[in-house]
């Protein structure tokens, strides 16, 4: 029916870019039937104070808005809330327990992003394992316990979501593109120095 | 005993058509510009043009989850979350709750994805547009698959053009057999990469690319501004429903067509459970239908029934009308019914990353792609399986989503996110599948949906040759965008698709050259029951690689005049 091309490659087109696979896992039900929990999912204060830290430094404000000011810490808990499940909580949960421990607010500016270049790196190779653990699950090997322990990391569905709020927001838009909701014509262009994207 | 009369008579048309999807749509404009009173039956919702589509024009920061669907939206919608798109929260709207429209997955997966509402999934196809070659009637009596078709190109040759002057098909004409041109509205463009790439493969493969061909004003014509349609904007937003009517729909273009002959009724809400036969009469006198908020049971009598509910819900009517001349299901004496579902099998393909052309950049956001005509088994290309596929794809410049994957965060991370990234092209196969017998559906003794009517129950599976198929679908697109010069390249064959993710379902009831091996007819009337007509994706004896809406289309157009000469000569 619709242009259908590969279901994964669409949906990541919608979306402005290339999502992670196991992110599109994470949003899709595999089989009918399968029973999803409705899992509570609320931050504290100071947790909430550190994603907003975190969201900051991925996208701080500069001459535009900022992940702050776009609204994008409170979407981060609402999508976690909403679009994901017990193991994404568990990882994302974990993650700021690990920042806390780490006494990531009192440090100063350098300090933190010290820390979250770190956490950069250390995610790399647990991704590697989260694609090595769905893997077993697509081959139907321990379902159960896998889904119910690994979650996609904590940043990058920090970063995930904070690019996705960010991007997707008025201010967000207004800052980093020129929004065209209604181009009205097609057409090959040259580009120009310094050219921001069209966002349609 | 006049009450009683009167409401017959307000019951009473001359046609009925059951669905308004895009061959329901085009049984009503066809049958009302010939001067039949016609009610068409839709057993969704209305949804008004423009002002229905209450998705369209919204921002991405309307949409809370930013057009993702929710867990409980991904319960409840669980085959449409196998799409990746159809749950999000800009569709959702358009497809319906899976769970409260269950379906039996009793062997292999089905994805069986509907749209109940007024235009059905006209509003939501992906508008590629497509004639069939010669050999795709051909194929299953040389093959020795299936049946064979009764009918050739050249019975609907003229139709597809009749059709496609008023539909509005966007094209490039490029003299193949193999992809017979349409009467086109001016081609889309294509991008800088996509040119080279079209240029390598004709000088390095011999094989042609094209832009794909899609239902979408380019450039309106009178027949098209009649109906209040307009240009298409390039804002490749069309599954939310199109308020410029730029894309072809039953709401945009052949409900309004049969709207302004006045002679048109359309009633909603109704749930189509069975077709009346009349046993002395040996045709169908009406049909029966509940409606879908009151439940409430009434009955609507014509000369004429078109079943035009989409493949399975047509087919599922047809099983649920029994009588004592057919106690399996209306007109299927041959046992045909609900056998050899096809679609087209998706998800084998590749992607790579293109070096440079990094000042060519694109202003609008086109509603297409490009299209690689069938080659396999064509021609003198053998291959060690029958049939064959095409390509769908192109290329686009990254957005701020390669971010996501992407080391890095801070002010010159968001900085370069605001920019244009490199160019990736893709193509994904659409395959031909075989007709199956085996591939089929049934009513379930047991289950019983909201309306009381039986659960269909679902056995569906690849075979051999879709799977060898596949793999050819996958080296291929891969060996393509090598030989263009493309880097990174990651070809991709995924295992665990099931039929119905084309959304092409086909066959069911099977168009053949007698009632001992089919259900309808080269007219699509069902063999013996002469007034009922079968136009829609249930009719096809086999399903080509191509997109298929537009033999639907030509089938509808064709079937209708043969439809009224016949109750002109009063044969119905």
């Amino acid at each position: 029916m619709l242009n259908r091309r590969e279901a994964v490659s669409r949906i990541a087109m919608m979306l402005g870019g290339t999502l992670s696979a196991p992110t599109l896992f994470a949003m899709q039900t595999k089989e009918a039937g399968q029973k999803l929990t409705a899992d509570a999912f609320v931050l504290s204060q100071s947790q909430k104070q550190i994603v907003a830290a975190v969201a900051e430094h991925i996208i701080p404000k500069t001459d535009t808005a900022g992940a702050i000011e776009a609204g994008v810490p409170a979407f981060i808990e609402l999508m976690l809330a909403d679009c994901y499940h017990k193991p994404e909580h568990n990882s994302f949960l974990k993650g700021l327990a690990d920042l806390e421990k780490a006494k990531f607010l009192s440090q100063n500016h350098d300090g933190q992003v010290a820390v979250l270049t770190l956490l950069e790196s250390n995610t790399k190779e647990l991704m590697k394992g989260y694609q090595l653990s769905k893997v077993k699950v697509g081959d139907n090997l321990d379902k159960e316990a896998s889904a119910s322990n690994l979650g996609l990391p904590f940043w990058r569905l920090m970063k995930e979501l904070t690019l996705l709020g960010y991007y997707t927001s008025e201010k967000g838009i207004a800052g980093a593109f020129i929004y065209e909701p209604i181009p009205g014509k097609f057409e090959a262009i040259k580009i120009k120095p310094g050219q921001k994207s069209y966002q349609y | 005993m006049n009450l009683n009369i009167d409401a017959i008579k307000s019951q009473t048309f001359d046609a009925i058509v059951v669905g308004s999807g895009i061959s329901g749509g085009w049984a009503a404009k066809e049958l009302t510009e010939k001067g039949l009173k016609v009610a068409v039956l839709e057993r969704g919702r209305e949804i008004k043009h423009i002002e229905g589509y209450e998705t369209a024009l919204k921002n991405p920061w309307d949409f809370i989850h930013r057009g993702r669907p929710d867990n409980i939206a991904a319960e409840e919608y669980w085959a449409g979350m196998r799409t990746g798109y159809t749950a999000n929260e800009e569709h959702r709207y358009l497809f319906e709750n899976d769970k409260q429209n269950p379906y039996i997955e009793k062997k292999g997966g089905f994805d069986w994805l509907r749209a109940y509402h007024t235009g059905g999934k006209s509003l939501l196809w992906g508008r590629q547009t497509y004639r069939w070659n010669k050999s795709d009637f051909e194929a299953n009596a040389k093959d020795g698959i299936g049946t064979d078709w009764p009918i050739r190109y050249d019975d609907l040759a003229p139709w597809y053009a009749y059709v496609e002057k008023f539909a509005g098909i966007s094209g490039q004409a490029e003299g193949l057999e193999v992809l017979p041109d349409s009467d086109f509205l001016p081609a889309m463009t294509m991008t800088a990469p996509e040119i080279h790439f079209k240029n390598e493969m004709n000088k390095k493969l011999g094989r042609p690319v094209t832009v794909g061909r899609v239902a979408h004003l380019t450039k309106p014509g009178p027949q098209h501004t009649a109906v209040g349609r307009g240009s298409c904007q390039y804002r490749n937003k069309c599954m939310r429903g199109c308020p410029y009517g730029g894309y072809f729909s039953s709401l945009s273009a052949t409900l309004p067509a049969a709207m302004r002959t006045n002679r048109l009724t359309m009633i909603h809400n109704a749930i189509v459970s069975e077709i009346i036969y009349d046993e002395a009469g040996q045709k169908a006198k009406g049909v029966r239908v509940i409606d879908q908020n009151t439940l409430a049971v009434k009955e609507y009598y014509a000369k004429i029934i078109f079943v035009n509910a989409g493949a399975i819900g047509s087919t599922s009517i047809l099983m649920n009308s029994k009588s004592s001349r057919y106690q399996n299901g209306l007109g299927n004496d041959s046992d045909q019914l609900g056998r050899n579902i096809m679609d087209h099998h998706l998800g084998a393909g590749a992607s790579a990353t293109v070096e440079g052309f990094e000042d060519d950049y694109m202003f609008g956001s086109r509603p297409n792609g490009l299209y690689i005509p069938r080659y396999r088994n064509w021609g003198k290309d053998k291959r060690g399986y029958s049939r064959g596929f095409g390509y769908q794809g192109g290329a686009s410049r990254e957005g701020w989503g390669r971010g996501v994957g992407a080391e890095g965060f801070g002010a010159n991370f968001k900085e370069s996110l605001s920019h244009p990234g490199r160019w990736n092209v893709s193509f994904g196969g659409f395959g031909e599948i075989l007709p199956n017998p085996d591939n089929r559906f049934v009513l379930s003794q047991t289950a019983k949906d909201k309306w009381g009517l039986p659960v269909l129950e679902f056995e569906t599976s690849f075979g051999p040759n879709e799977l060898k198929m596949r793999e050819d679908m996958m080296n291929d697109a891969a060996e393509m965008l090598e030989a263009a010069g493309f880097k990174n390249i990651n070809a991709y064959n995924k295992s665990d698709t099931h039929i119905g993710l084309g959304i092409h379902e086909m066959g069911t009831a099977r168009m053949g050259t007698s009632v001992k091996n089919s259900i309808v007819n080269k007219h699509n009337q069902i063999h013996e029951v002469k007034n009922v007509f079968m136009t829609d994706g249930a009719a096809m004896a086999s399903a080509s690689c191509v997109n298929p809406s537009l033999t639907y289309m030509a089938m509808t157009a064709r079937a209708a005049e043969f439809a009224v000469s016949e109750l002109k000569k009063k044969n119905l």
